[in-house]
C-alpha cells in the first residue's frame, strides 16, 4: 500500500513530483478544460503540499496519498471512545468491500502529534486495521497540514496539566485528484457509509 | 489481520450472557465493563449501568481504581461538527427509581494511564464513590470492542 517509503526513496520522490506534476496538470485541465461531468469543482485541498511522518516513521507527503481516493479522520490516541469506534467502523467497510479495499488510502492523522509518535501511532492503527495508515509529525505541519484541509483541532487543558483535543468529528472523503468529494457520519450507518464508499471508488 | 474483528461476532452475544452486578443498599450496579483498546492505549473507556431503586436521587461522584494513573467521568460530545470531551463536573445523577449508564449520550468513565495492557477476559477492580451510599466496590470486565455502529456479520444484509 502507500507510505512504504523507506525503500528506493528518491526513486519515489522523483515518481512522486511527476504525479504532482500530473496533478496539477489535471487540476489545470478542471479549472479550463470542459466540465466532466460527476466531478465536483471544489478546490483540490488535499493536493496541498505537507510532510508528516507514516507509522514506520518514513517520510510522506500529500503525493503518497494522491493518484487513488481517499478516506481521512482525524483523533489521538488519548480518545477512549470516539476515535477507537471511528477506526473500528473504518475497518468493518474496509472488510466489507474486500478487495476493492486497496482502491482507497485510508489515513487516520493524528492531532496530537506531540504525544502521538510514529510507534505509537504504528500500535494503535495497526491494532484496528493495518490497511490503515497513521500519520503523525510535527505539530506545526499537522497545523498546517489540517488547516488547508479546513479540519479544525485544538488543544483542551485540563486540571493537572493533562489535556484532550477536540477535532472535526467526520470523516473525509476525497478524489483521487485531491478533491473533497463527501463525508461519513457515525449516525448514518454501515449501509449508507458503505454506499459512500462504493461511489467514492467508483469516481476514481 | 484486524486483531479487534473477533469481538464484532462476540459483540452479538446479548450482555445479559455475562451478566454480573453488584448492590448496595438501593443501588444495582449492573455490568462494568471496559472495552479492549489497543496495546498501548494511554486511556481506556468503562461503561456501567446504574439502578436506582430507592426514593432519593443519587449520584455516581466518581471512580477510583488502582490499576489506573486515575479514573475520569467525562462525555464525549460532537458540537458543529467537532467532536470533544467535557468532565461530568457534577458527576452522574441517578434519579429515584431510574437507570441511568455510564455510556449513554458519549459519557463514559476514563481510565488514564492504566498500569499495563488489558484484554479481554481480564478484570479491573475499580471503587465507584455515591453521593449516598458511599463506596462500593464492582468489578470491570474487559471486554472486546464491538465497533458499535457497525454491524455484525450476518446483520448489514438487510
Ligand atoms: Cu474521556
Amino acid at each position: 500500500m502507500t507510505g512504504k517509503a523507506s525503500t528506493g526513496m528518491r526513486k519515489l520522490r522523483i515518481v512522486l513530483w511527476a504525479l504532482v506534476v500530473v496533478a496539477a496538470a489535471g487540476a489545470g485541465f478542471l479549472a479550463y478544460g470542459p466540465r466532466p461531468t460527476g466531478v465536483s469543482e471544489v478546490e483540490a485541498i488535499y493536493a496541498k503540499p505537507f510532510q508528516l511522518v507514516n507509522q514506520d516513521g518514513a517520510a510522506v507527503t500529500e503525493a503518497n496519498f494522491l493518484g487513488k481516493p481517499s478516506v481521512w479522520f482525524y483523533g489521538f490516541t488519548h480518545c477512549p471512545d470516539v476515535c477507537p469506534t471511528a477506526l473500528a467502523e473504518m475497518s468493518a467497510l474496509l472488510e466489507e468491500l474486500g478487495p476493492d479495499a486497496d482502491k482507497l488510502n485510508v489515513v487516520f492523522v493524528s492531532v496530537d502529534p506531540e504525544r502521538d509518535t510514529p510507534e505509537i501511532m504504528k500500535e494503535y492503527v495497526e491494532y484496528f486495521d493495518d490497511r490503515i495508515t497513521g500519520l503523525t509529525g510535527d505539530l506545526a505541519q499537522v497545523s498546517t497540514m489540517a488547516k488547508d484541509r479546513y479540519i479544525f483541532f485544538e488543544k483542551e487543558p485540563m486540571e493537572g496539566g493533562d489535556y484532550l483535543m477536540g477535532h472535526q468529528a467526520s470523516i473525509q472523503l476525497v478524489t483521487a485528484d485531491g478533491r473533497f468529494f463527501g463525508t461519513l457520519a457515525t449516525e448514518e450507518g454501515f449501509d449508507t457509509r458503505m454506499a459512500k464508499l462504493r461511489r467514492l471508488i467508483g469516481q476514481g | 489481520m484486524q486483531k479487534f474483528i473477533l469481538g464484532l461476532a462476540i459483540a452479538a452475544i446479548p450482555a445479559l450472557a455475562q451478566a454480573h452486578d453488584f448492590t448496595s443498599g438501593s443501588i444495582f450496579i449492573e455490568h462494568p465493563m471496559i472495552q479492549e483498546a489497543p496495546p498501548n492505549a494511554p486511556v481506556l473507556g468503562g461503561y456501567v449501568t446504574i439502578h436506582n431503586n430507592g426514593d432519593v436521587p443519587e449520584r455516581l461522584m466518581g471512580i477510583e481504581s488502582k490499576t489506573a494513573e486515575k479514573v475520569e467521568l467525562h462525555q464525549s460530545v460532537v458540537t458543529d461538527g467537532i467532536a470533544r470531551m467535557e468532565p461530568l463536573a457534577e458527576g452522574m445523577e441517578i434519579p429515584a427509581g431510574a437507570t441511568v449508564s455510564l455510556g449513554d449520550d458519549g459519557t463514559h468513565a476514563m481510565f488514564i494511564k492504566p498500569d499495563r495492557r488489558y484484554q479481554a477476559g481480564d478484570e479491573v477492580a475499580a471503587t465507584l464513590f455515591f453521593e449516598n451510599a458511599g463506596p462500593v466496590e464492582v468489578v470491570f470486565n474487559v471486554e472486546q470492542r464491538s465497533a458499535e455502529a457497525a454491524p455484525n456479520h450476518e446483520g448489514h444484509s438487510q
